[in-house]
């Protein structure tokens, strides 16, 4: 008997196919769109969280902290602030550290007929390991550049294109505030992240930023690796005490790790998440209420076929059954008809966005099974749900009066 | 008895206007009866198979079918009552669009929790007895009225119902296939079938053997026809 319904409720669907199909429409919107908007979102995700690590993995960031004109009143005299002197005793402290100083200098290169204005990293070589950025020709600053001063320089890759076009830049000269550098590499190339051109950085070893340009040994940071990500909260918590004592024990030091900068994207990508996941419920709620209205249509188109079905013997539960399962089919066909739209849509918009976007090449859709089962079981929800009003009403009509119907 | 109506009336409540469709009608008709019901337009003649069909219950009175109160049943066991019952042929056929004659006509067995095999075998049966035997797989709408109709009959036929119920089943046909569906009639009328046909056609009237007028919600004759003729039509 309920069979004998299934097979009956298959054949109404196929008879109307273009019903059948418009309804399956708003079911194939919604999951196709979850499941793209999921993917997008992971991706961009793996992508930001990748293209982060790849300038370095468990990284430390030093800065002091800007005391308040009171606090400054009060700690005169002592020494409050990060020196480069505080890079050297955290090396010698902490020998597992890999330490890099920075100071930032806005400054403007000149050669013969060009110039360039930027900002000026003045650093030591450990930066380059720590950044997991390295040189594409010539070399990066070494040990020697530091302790005689050199006036070396490495510059980004745009930067050497924009000074030297396309001949080479290294053993090539540029002027700094009429002190004359030399160009002993030129650094591959790493986009933006996160809102820096590594491709505009320009590095000076930093004993040379302190003595040319600034003429006292204040750095604006430090950049720390920790080998160990275990010991990450330990080697915060003894190196923030280590620098308070150093600081004459004045608190002006913040210490930040990767995770935090993590922490903060992953917050982003929940606001993301919760926008487009609010979209695709929306899309899906549509989806639902396309399913719901030409249900309701087709109860009043069939008003005279329930009749007369109930004339000739069907039961409420009957009707309602053969709905239910009119609905169902509909919203589980359609639910899997989304799932590979959906997939075909991510994957198409992944690779769009590879395409079009600087440096994402390595951007990819990622489409997890947990998302296409949610949307695909949300769907078929959703189509029961709304299917469910219509076939009451359908169950409940007079036979009389349905038959009278025209 | 079959039918047994004692004291019915069927008020309908059209917004603030009651319509009195039927008043306090009594009504016997024996097993293998072949009985016109004629009146005019709006008498009551489709109010009055609703109640004897169990398509809707009366205001007042009772109805006795078979033996049985069906003012007691619930809305469940009338509808069985409809599906073991009754058979129903319509002046509008109400086939089901896009369904075969054997899709049709498997439905009533189908509610009746027959078997899909049997289903089949006994629709083809069906369709075989009202001459349609190689239009068994043709869709409703490629099948000319006169064809509708009998498949029509072969679906209320399909429980072998104790009760044939057909409101103006010739009213939508031309004359002929009219006269082979009233054949069908009076063929399963000497076969035992006890029909209730519906026409405001006092000659189409002639082909059962009483006639029942109803004026104005009230029976006002209830007479033997007496011809049997074929011939008159
Ligand atoms: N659902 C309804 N609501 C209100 N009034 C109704 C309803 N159904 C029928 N009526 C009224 O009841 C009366 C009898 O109607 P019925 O359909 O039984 O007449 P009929 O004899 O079958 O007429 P016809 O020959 O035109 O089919 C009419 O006045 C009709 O308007
Ligand atoms: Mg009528």
């Amino acid at each position: 008997m309920i069979g004998s319904i299934f097979q009956d409720a298959f054949k109404n669907l196929t008879a109307n196919i273009l019903r059948s199909s418009l309804t399956m429409l708003g079911v194939i919107i919604g999951v196709a769109s979850v499941i793209t908007m999921i993917a997008i979102v992971e991706g961009g995700q793996l992508w930001l969280v990748n293209s982060i690590e790849r300038l370095g993995t468990n990284l430390l960031f030093v800065w002091k902290k800007r005391l308040t004109v009171e606090e400054r009143r009060m700690f005169a005299g002592r020494n409050t602030q990060l020196r480069y002197e505080d890079a050297l005793a955290i090396r010698e402290r902490f020998p597992e550290l890999v330490v890099a100083p920075i100071l930032e200098l806005d400054q403007k290169l000149k050669t013969g007929d060009r110039d360039y204005s930027g900002r000026l990293t003045a650093t030591s070589p450990e930066f380059s390991t720590i950044r997991n950025f390295h040189p594409a020709t010539g070399r990066f600053l070494t040990r020697s550049d530091l302790k005689e001063w050199k006036r070396t320089i490495v510059l980004g890759k745009t930067v050497a294109e924009v000074l030297f076009g396309s001949s080479p830049a290294v053993g090539e000269e540029v002027k700094i505030a009429d002190q004359r550098f030399t160009v002993v590499g030129v650094m591959e190339p790493k986009g933006e992240v996160y809102g820096q051109d590594y491709d505009e950085m320009m590095f000076v070893p930093v004993t040379t930023g302190l003595r040319f340009f600034t003429g006292n040994d204040k750095i604006r940071s430090l950049i720390l690796h920790v080998p160990e990500r275990g010991h990450m909260p330990e080697v915060t918590e003894e190196l923030h005490q280590f620098l308070v004592q150093r600081h004459d024990g004045v608190d002006d030091i913040r210490i930040r790790n990767q995770g935090e900068f993590l922490g903060a994207i992953d917050q982003t990508i929940w606001t993301f998440r919760i926008v487009l996941g609010g979209i695709a419920i929306v899309a899906l709620l549509v989806g639902g209420i396309g399913i719901m209205n030409i249900m309701l249509v087709t109860v009043t188109e069939r008003t005279r076929e329930i009749g007369l079905r109930k004339a000739i013997g069907a039961k409420r539960r009957d009707i309602l059954l053969q709905f239910l399962i009119e609905s169902i089919t509909i919203s589980v066909v359609g639910g899997c008809v989304g799932v590979i739209v959906g997939i075909f849509a991510a994957n198409g918009f992944g690779n769009m966005v590879a395409q079009s976007m600087p440096g994402g090449g390595d951007w990819g859709a990622v489409i997890q099974p947990s998302a296409i089962l949610i949307a695909f079981l949300f769907a078929v929800g959703v189509g029961v749900t709304f299917g469910l009003f219509p076939a009451m009403k359908a169950a409940r009509l007079d036979p009389a009066e349905a038959l009278r119907y025209q | 008895m079959l039918i047994d109506l004692r004291q019915v009336s069927k008020t309908y409540q059209a917004g603030q206007v009651a319509v009195h469709a039927l008043k306090t009608i009594h009504l016997h008709i024996a097993k293998g009866e072949f009985v016109a019901i004629i009146g005019q337009s709006g008498s009551g003649k489709t109010t009055l198979l609703d109640i004897l069909g169990c398509l809707s219950r009366p205001t007042g009175g009772e109805y006795w079918l078979d033996g049985e109160n069906t003012g007691a049943l619930t809305e469940s066991q009338l509808t069985t009552i409809r599906n073991r019952k009754i058979g129903f042929v319509f002046q509008t056929f109400h086939l089901l669009p896009r369904k075969t004659a054997l899709d049709n006509v498997q439905l009533p067995l189908m509610y009746a929790g027959v078997s899909r095999p049997a289903q089949i075998s006994r629709a083809q049966e069906l369709l075989t007895q009202v001459g349609l035997e190689d239009r068994i797989t043709h869709y409703s709408n490629q099948l000319s009225g006169g064809q509708q109709q009998r498949v029509a009959i072969a679906r209320a036929l399909a429980n072998r119902p104790a009760l044939l119920l057909a409101d103006e089943p010739t009213g939508n046909l031309d004359s002929q296939s009219g006269k082979d569906i009233l054949d069908m009639f009076a063929s399963l009328h000497r076969e035992g079938q006890t029909i209730v046909m519906i026409t405001h056609d006092p000659l189409i009237a002639q082909r059962a053997q009483r006639r029942i007028t109803l004026a104005d919600g009230r029976i006002t004759a209830d007479e033997s026809t007496g011809s049997r003729d074929p011939v008159l039509l």
